[in-house]
């Protein structure tokens, strides 16, 4: 049976930790989409000691094969610009631009 | 006659399959035994390459059409992708040395210099510190063995992130 999103998001967030050692913190970006299978799961991933670019989204494909139904696009940022996304949320450069909203944090284990 | 303008999704594609014929060039100089430069050129202009795809289709292709500094950052995410299933694991040690390594590989584009401090690069000439010209031909590259463990690794997984979208 096909996961959903969510599920994925989860399981996606938990293999990121395990390889990744810089990974501080990984969050869902609203709206999730259940319905749509062509949208986006969209993951806000922390990261120390990346190169500061501000929102600049990565995408990847649907990748059944590999158990990705569905395709995932990631925002990585440094801890100070989630800091600056956290106090300022409706910036106008920012998630807000794309019509994205901090969601969930998604755990390690 | 009026030409369609093509849309990110080709674009991506035609990024994707680019890499690919780049790793294939680096494969012929490497057995032919040609300078690390040149090998690592290749290698370089791979791995912008499918950092490319997979950032053109939330970008679009005119944002990303022109900057040579996506590597560093965005290597070590499709690494994290692609490594984040059970089948296809990878050691967090590993992880780090790809972050490492990518960083390196970035630094070969003469334009991604990092404010002046890297200039050693795969394609021109440059003046070291102590002075002396060097030429790209005849430098080892010290940052970067080409035959690790984890260039290796780096290698096949740029080939598999650029066949997944071509």
């Amino acid at each position: 049976m096909k996961r959903s999103k969510s599920e994925t998001a989860k399981s996606l967030a938990k293999a990121h930790f395990n390889n990744e050692p810089n990974l501080k913190h990984v969050y869902v970006l609203e709206p999730l989409n259940e319905d749509d299978p062509r949208d986006p799961i969209k993951l806000l991933e922390v990261v120390e000691g990346t190169i500061e670019r501000g929102i600049e989204p990565i995408t990847f494909p649907a990748d059944p094969a590999r158990g990705i139904e569905y395709p995932v696009l990631i925002v990585e940022v440094s801890p100070n610009e989630y800091e600056a996304i956290r106090k300022n949320p409706g910036n106008t450069r920012g998630l807000h631009m794309h019509g994205w909203s901090m969601g969930s944090e998604l755990s390690a284990n | 006659m009026t030409t369609v303008p093509a849309i990110d999704q080709d674009w991506a594609r035609a990024y994707a399959r680019q890499a690919l014929s780049d790793l294939d060039a680096r494969e012929i100089l490497a057995s032919s035994g040609a300078p690390k430069c040149h090998r690592l050129h290749f290698l370089q202009m791979a791995a912008e390459k499918v950092c490319k795809a997979y950032l053109t289709t939330s970008n679009g292709h005119s944002n990303v059409r022109k900057t040579h500094a996506y590597v560093a950052k965005n290597l070590p995410i499709i690494a994290r992708v692609f490594y984040g299933s059970n089948r296809n694991q990878i050691a967090r040690w590993e992880m780090s040395e790809i972050r490492r390594l990518a960083h390196e590989i970035e630094v070969l584009a003469p334009a991604c210099d990092d404010d002046d401090v890297r200039l050693d690069n795969s394609e021109y000439p440059w003046q070291d510190g102590s002075g002396n010209v060097r030429v790209p031909s005849e430098f080892n590259f010290p940052n970067i063995d080409d035959g690790s463990r984890a260039i290796i690794r780096l290698i096949k997984l740029i080939r598999t992130a650029s066949e997944s979208y071509a």
